[in-house]
């Protein structure tokens, strides 16, 4: 009953095919990531680990460069995926760039438009979209068993989550203006005797495109029986509250978080260890009221732990212990409850 | 000779009562569709690209596949909403 690991979750879920690690950065999504993905393709399946940190852990993990590379086999049925957000946002701004210039017959785009071109580029929201829009990508392919996604730190996703009932609901409004635009300029046209000329068609097209894209990024988030949508947290104040948070609003929205990973836990055994130093120990103890802290807060979430590592996870061979302990954790709910120290 | 010398004369009569009708009748309709469909535009135009004037509402992400069919009427637009008002404007609507 105390055991605890992700061959637990997939047996819970016969239809889970998502794996989503979120979490505050620095605290093991990406590891976690790599790991599960990794168990799952030793078990013969195909799998696809997705990342897009500007900042290429993936590549660092698996130690040789994947960033903005593709889909790469980097063990038997093993594929990573980190997507080069900037990359994938200047090829597709110019294409809207090189539509209106095919649509006009112009050489240069008018200023005012580029202005917005380049203040939409700039912002934030910019980076996610097409991060998220690069999921329901893979996804919608389907050519693997498995996906599983190293979120980046999460703000505008949550709210996209919200917000795809709401767009749906704009994109109803915004097909009656447009569809009443439609009309009156073919009520003009007639009374002129003139022939309609325009892009209502295509435009109404894109609005369905749109529309379909936030409703699958949605439905790939939020659906229970596919995806589990896990946080990663440390025994650090700042992870707790962090996850705390997520929590909260997750289920503000109705979502279902299916659990949390705990890392980089010392284990107990430390303790009694004679060999272990002194600062470890220290350690050991120093981590215990926040073990405690997450014990109490996320008893029923949590569903693996990793021990801290003696050394940073990279390579296949430190890729293969996380993935044993993330599968079934050594670490079981006893043996938290043990280092709560009660 | 002198007969369709008479049909483009009366064709050229049809034309101008045509036009005429369309005058008297027909040109105020339409200018009033076309302004109200000016309106709905710029309705549209707040309603997905409204970012551009402060107002965010869907990811830039997606309305940039928009942008393309707005081109036309962004700079009129734009013109007509930061545009300064005073009593005058109200009181002739």
């Amino acid at each position: 009953m105390s055991r605890i690991g992700f061959k637990y979750v997939f047996e819970r879920m016969p239809e889970l095919r998502i794996v989503i690690f979120a979490g505050k950065g620095g605290v093991g999504k990406t590891t976690s990531s790599a790991a599960l993905s990794y168990k799952l393709a030793s078990m013969g399946r195909r799998v696809l680990c997705f990342s897009t940190d500007p900042q290429a852990s993936l590549s660092d993990i698996f130690e040789r460069n994947l960033f903005g590379k593709g889909e790469i086999e980097v063990a038997p049925n093993l594929y990573v995926l980190e997507i080069d957000a900037d990359k994938r946002i200047a090829e597709y701004v110019e294409s809207i760039r090189r539509k209106i210039k095919e649509m006009y017959k112009i050489d240069e785009i008018p200023r005012e438009v580029e202005d917005y071109i380049e203040s939409a580029v700039a912002e934030p929201a910019m980076y996610e979209s097409a991060v998220y829009d690069a999921m329901v990508d893979v996804v919608a392919e389907g050519k693997y068993d498995y996906y599983v996604f190293d979120m980046p730190p999460f703000g505008h996703g949550i709210r996209m989550v919200a917000m795809a009932d709401i767009l749906s609901k704009w994109v109803d409004k915004i097909f009656e203006a447009r569809k009443e635009a439609l009309e009156l300029d073919a009520a003009a046209a007639r009374l002129k005797g003139e022939k309609l000329l325009e892009y209502e068609d295509q435009m109404l097209k894109e609005l369905e495109y749109i529309r379909g894209r936030i409703v699958s990024f949605s439905r790939l988030i939020t659906d229970a029986k596919r995806t589990a949508f896990t946080m990663v947290l440390v025994p650090e104040r700042m992870a707790i509250l962090d996850t705390e948070k997520a929590i909260e609003m997750f289920e503000e929205l109705g979502l279902k978080m299916r659990g949390v990973v705990v890392n980089q836990v010392y284990p107990p055994q430390l303790l009694e260890d004679p060999r272990a130093p002194d600062y470890l120990k220290k350690r050991v103890l120093a981590q215990r009221p926040y073990v405690r802290e997450i014990y109490e807060k996320f008893r029923d979430l949590i569903v693996a732990v990793i021990p801290m590592l003696n050394r940073e996870p990279k390579g296949l061979e430190a890729v293969r212990i996380v993935a044993e302990e993330l599968w079934e954790s050594s670490l079981d709910l006893g043996a938290l409850e043990a280092l709560t120290g009660r | 000779m002198g007969e369709r010398k008479g049909l483009g004369f009366l064709s050229r009569i049809k034309d101008a009562i045509s036009e005429a009708v369309y005058g008297i009748a027909l040109h105020g309709q339409v200018a009033s569709i076309k302004r109200m469909k000016m309106y709905t535009e710029y309705l549209f135009m707040l309603m997905t690209i409204g970012d551009m004037m402060g107002i965010p509402i869907v990811p830039p992400y997606y309305t940039l596949r928009l942008l393309p069919y707005m081109v036309p009427n962004i700079k009129g637009w734009k013109l007509r909403m930061l545009r300064e008002r005073d009593v005058t404007d109200i009181i002739s609507g």
